[in-house]
């Protein structure tokens, strides 16, 4: 589920002012357990999904694992 | 779910069962088949099908008896198919030089045919293709026997001897001048594996078994008219394939009766409703034998008989393009896996659970039934997917909230001295309602969660009305009655809300329930038959109606019934009669009262599916050109949205003045929820009289929101509250991402089970909303901590 969207290198974390790093990150759904490489702010660890992630990738593995 | 009930009610559906003619066809000719290529002028292909099936094609094509065509259901309209005729048209453009079989070795025992007529042939052709060693014992000097009486216009002589000759050729020992007498066939029975008698007439009685053909449990097999009492060649050459199978099924040492029962003529259960189809008369011949032409448009009358009747109603089924039958098949497959992906899912949650299915059935099968049971056992198997209805059990949630739930006797007699004073206590029926009131509640009016959401402002006059008519206290009971959780399969959810609801019965002394939502009713009826419940239109109808300056543009209206009341013909009346009784004429669907279409709401599949949902929506809308009138608040903003105009009966009886009211937009889900609370804030303020508790408006940001935006919003089930919500974490901890080349924010919030994602930029006191999306994953921050609260 890597992923790296056109315009966020333009996005920075408002709350530490820092730039985001991709990093791994775990993320969880249902039984579904994964270590994905998202950007991530390096201080405070708020992770950023744009919407194309969001709609696309990220529903896409919600949905396969709901009907597993 | 008990699957092999399951299979059962599959076996039961006639969908894949086959048309009467062939059944008819004592060799099961694919007429339906044989007929379509025709049709599209494939003449060779419709000729192999003939030699797939027919002993002796050449021969039977042209002087069949055809028992198939006397049953067509086409002789119901029009006259039946000439099967025979097209037949004869395809052995003249169809037919090709046979390829050249290699005879197998024949090693697999010796029979004996005695009698080489049409049955004797087809058993030894058909046990020498197999391997057999086969002997004819004729006793004239030529093949065919009675075959001959037929040589004339269809069946040249020429024709018959080249058949004839072609068997000879086959390394088939043939016996002419051979009598075979009791004695002769007592010696046969020892020096041959297996006898088959095929005679027309025979010394004595012989009595075979009916399926097998087999006499006693010797290795004497009889076909034939001497089995079938009849002349008919198709029946002569069919009782010869199956001696035949007999004979090899024996020699084999196989049993001999197994999956038999569809052998030669059978009853099909197939059922078929030709009266939709217009009559269409025979095409004549020309000549002795069709022309191409004549051919293709004869055979283009067959009207396939196959019984599609629930499919041809149900756009969910035409969609997935299920029959029953492969439904069912589908549904056990996905109850079975244990490892896997339950591919079926998406589709189980499309269907809207109309019942209409069960309506059209010849045999009563309901996939409503069926669809519904599947959703309870994937609820409890942990197997149904959270995303298809989490939003509409949200939405439920809300309804029984204290944001609307309410429960209220009928304002005391006590309470409402204030208003018993002329003019009013004269005038104003509501007031002489309370005056009569004794403290009993004899009703309660249950306006259900749709309809207060999408008509907020006639709830109080409907109560209002309702005190002033009916005979007895009326209460109120604001809540959801739980058709999202029966829909969804929850039973645990759905029995705590009916035990809710009998709580609320019980406590207010049992009162008859006044419901104005079509899934209430169904609901009530489902899992409440000790409520007495009473439908507000029935109400209407024998109260009268409250207005007595309805509009009157005199205009005809299409009803939509809802698919909640199928099975209520006393209400599909009443709403018939209060529509004429507002002066509109009515023309009915022609899918109407007990036979409803869904709207695209039910089942939940607006949720599930939006796709199905919107394919509901406009073939429904597609059904009239006049303007819909219905009475369930999700049909009429569903219609609308698919850009129908259509009325709903509380539009017409509390008409409003602003703006038409057939193409009012349904309300956003933020404001479905924003409308049930000001539904009760309005009634305890202007019923009750007492003050709201808590605020309808909270502390809530100034949004801009372009239109595209919105649609969004609504696509994504997502609520202004969620986006509130994200703003405020936003505003409040800075947890945000900006982008200092455009000036935007990227907010996001967990609610629940669901991220809320918000970009936006400010302008001055307001919030510019750029986009709003969700996800159900959750993002595991490195503190443990999944970005959120609730």
């Amino acid at each position: 589920m890597k992923h790296e969207s056109n315009d966020q290198t333009k996005w920075l974390c408002d709350k530490c002012q820092r730039e985001l790093e991709l990093a791994k990150v775990k993320v969880r759904y249902m039984e579904g357990n994964f270590e994905v490489d998202l950007m991530k702010c390096p201080t405070c660890n708020q992770v950023f999904i744009d919407e194309a992630l969001a709609l696309g990738k990220m529903k896409e593995v919600e949905e396969g694992l709901e009907d597993k | 779910m008990n699957l092999d009930k399951l299979l059962e009610t599959g076996d039961r559906c006639i969908h894949k069962e086959p048309p009467t003619c062939t059944a008819q066809c004592p060799v099961h000719l694919e007429i339906i088949d044989f007929l379509s290529e025709i049709e599209k002028g494939n003449f060779q292909n419709a000729y192999k099908l003939m030699e797939k099936k027919m002993p002796f094609h050449n021969i039977i094509g042209r002087i069949c008896d055809h028992p198939c065509e006397a049953p067509c259901e086409r002789s119901k309209a029009g006259g039946s198919i000439r099967i025979s005729d097209l037949e004869k048209a395809v052995l003249e453009y169809g037919a090709y030089k046979p390829k050249k079989v290699w005879p197998l070795p024949k090693n697999k025992g010796k029979v004996a045919i005695i009698g080489g007529g049409l049955s004797g042939l087809t058993t030894a052709i058909d046990l020498d293709k197999k391997g057999y060693s086969v002997t004819i014992f004729e006793k004239t000097n030529r093949l065919g026997g009675r075959l001959w009486d037929f040589v004339g216009e269809s069946m040249t002589e020429e024709l018959l001897q080249q058949e004839m000759k072609a068997i000879a050729d086959k390394k088939i020992t043939i016996h002419f001048d051979a009598t075979v007498d009791q004695k002769r066939l007592a010696e046969l029975l020892t020096e041959y594996d297996a006898v088959y008698l095929g005679t027309a007439a025979w010394e004595e009685p012989i009595e075979a078994n009916p399926v097998t053909f087999q006499v006693g449990d010797s290795t004497l097999f009889v076909g034939g008219q001497l089995l079938n009492k009849s002349d008919s060649v198709i029946l002569s050459a069919s009782s010869g394939r199956r001696a035949a199978i007999s004979i090899e099924r024996y020699l084999s040492k196989v049993s001999l009766t197994d999956s038999r029962d569809r052998e030669g003529v059978f009853e099909t259960p197939l059922q078929f409703d030709i009266t939709s189809k217009k009559p269409l008369l025979p095409i004549e011949k020309t000549a002795a034998i069709y022309s191409r032409e004549e051919a293709i448009e004869e055979a283009q009358r067959c009207v396939k008989c196959q019984c599609r009747k629930c499919i041809e109603g149900c756009v969910h089924l035409r969609k997935f393009e299920m029959s029953p039958d492969a439904y069912i098949r589908q549904i056990n497959h996905s109850e079975r896996i244990i490892l896997g992906t339950h591919y079926a899912n998406k589709m189980i949650n499309s269907c809207a659970e109309c019942g209409l299915c069960k309506e059209e059935c010849f045999l009563d099968i309901s996939m409503n039934d069926v669809i519904h049971e599947t959703r309870e056992s994937m609820v409890q198997r942990g197997k149904m997917p959270v995303s298809a209805h989490d939003f509409a059990l949200k939405d439920m949630a809300f309804s029984n909230s204290s944001r609307f739930s309410l429960v209220r006797k009928q304002p005391s007699k006590e309470e409402s001295k204030d208003l018993f004073y002329y003019p009013l206590i004269s005038f104003s029926d509501y007031v002489k309602g309370l005056y009569k009131g004794t403290g009993k509640t004899e009703y309660l009016f249950y306006p259900g969660c749709q309809l207060p959401a999408s008509y907020p402002d006639d709830i109080k006059s409907i109560y209002e009305y309702l005190v002033g008519h009916v005979k007895g206290d009326v209460g109120i009971y604001l809540g959801c009655c739980g058709a999202p959780a029966d829909w969804a399969g929850q039973q645990g959810l759905m029995n705590e809300n009916i035990e809710a609801i009998k709580k609320v019965w019980t406590e207010m002394e049992q009162p008859t329930f006044i419901l104005a939502c079509s899934s209430c009713i169904r609901i009530f009826e489902k899992y409440l038959p000790e409520i007495k419940v009473e439908s507000l239109w029935d109400i209407y109808v024998r109260e009268g109606l409250p207005n007595k300056d309805h509009i009157k543009i005199p205009q005809t209206l299409s009803i939509h019934d809802a698919c909640g009341t199928r099975e209520n013909s006393d209400l599909h009346e009443s709403v018939r009669k209060i529509v004429a009784k507002l002066g509109y004429g009515i023309e009915e669907l022609e899918y109407t009262k007990e036979k409803t279409k869904c709207c695209g709401y039910g089942g939940l599949v607006y949720y599930a599916n939006r796709e199905q949902s919107n394919a509901f929506v406009s073939e429904r809308i597609g059904e009239s050109e006049n303007d819909l009138l219905v009475y369930c608040a999700m049909c009429k903003d569903l219609f609308v949205s698919g850009g129908k105009r259509t009325y709903h009966l509380l539009d017409l009886i509390y008409p409003k003045d602003e703006g038409e009211s057939a193409t009012r937009k349904m309300p956003t889900l933020s404001e479905r929820h924003q409308n049930r609370s000001r539904v009760k804030q309005i009634l305890l303020k202007e019923i009750w009289r007492e003050e709201p508790l808590e605020g309808v408006m909270e502390d809530n940001f100034t949004l801009i929101i372009p239109e595209d935006v919105k649609k969004n919003i609504e696509d994504r089930y997502i609520l202004m509250e969620d986006i509130q919500a994200v703003l405020k974490n936003a505003e409040a901890k800075n947890e945000r991402f900006c982008n200092p080349d455009t000036g935007e924010y990227l907010a996001k919030l967990r609610r629940d089970n669901v991220t809320f994602w918000v970009k936006y930029e400010k302008e001055e006191e307001s919030f510019l909303i750029k986009s709003v999306y969700s996800h159900r994953m959750e993002i595991l921050e490195e503190d443990g901590n999944s970005g959120g609260t609730k």
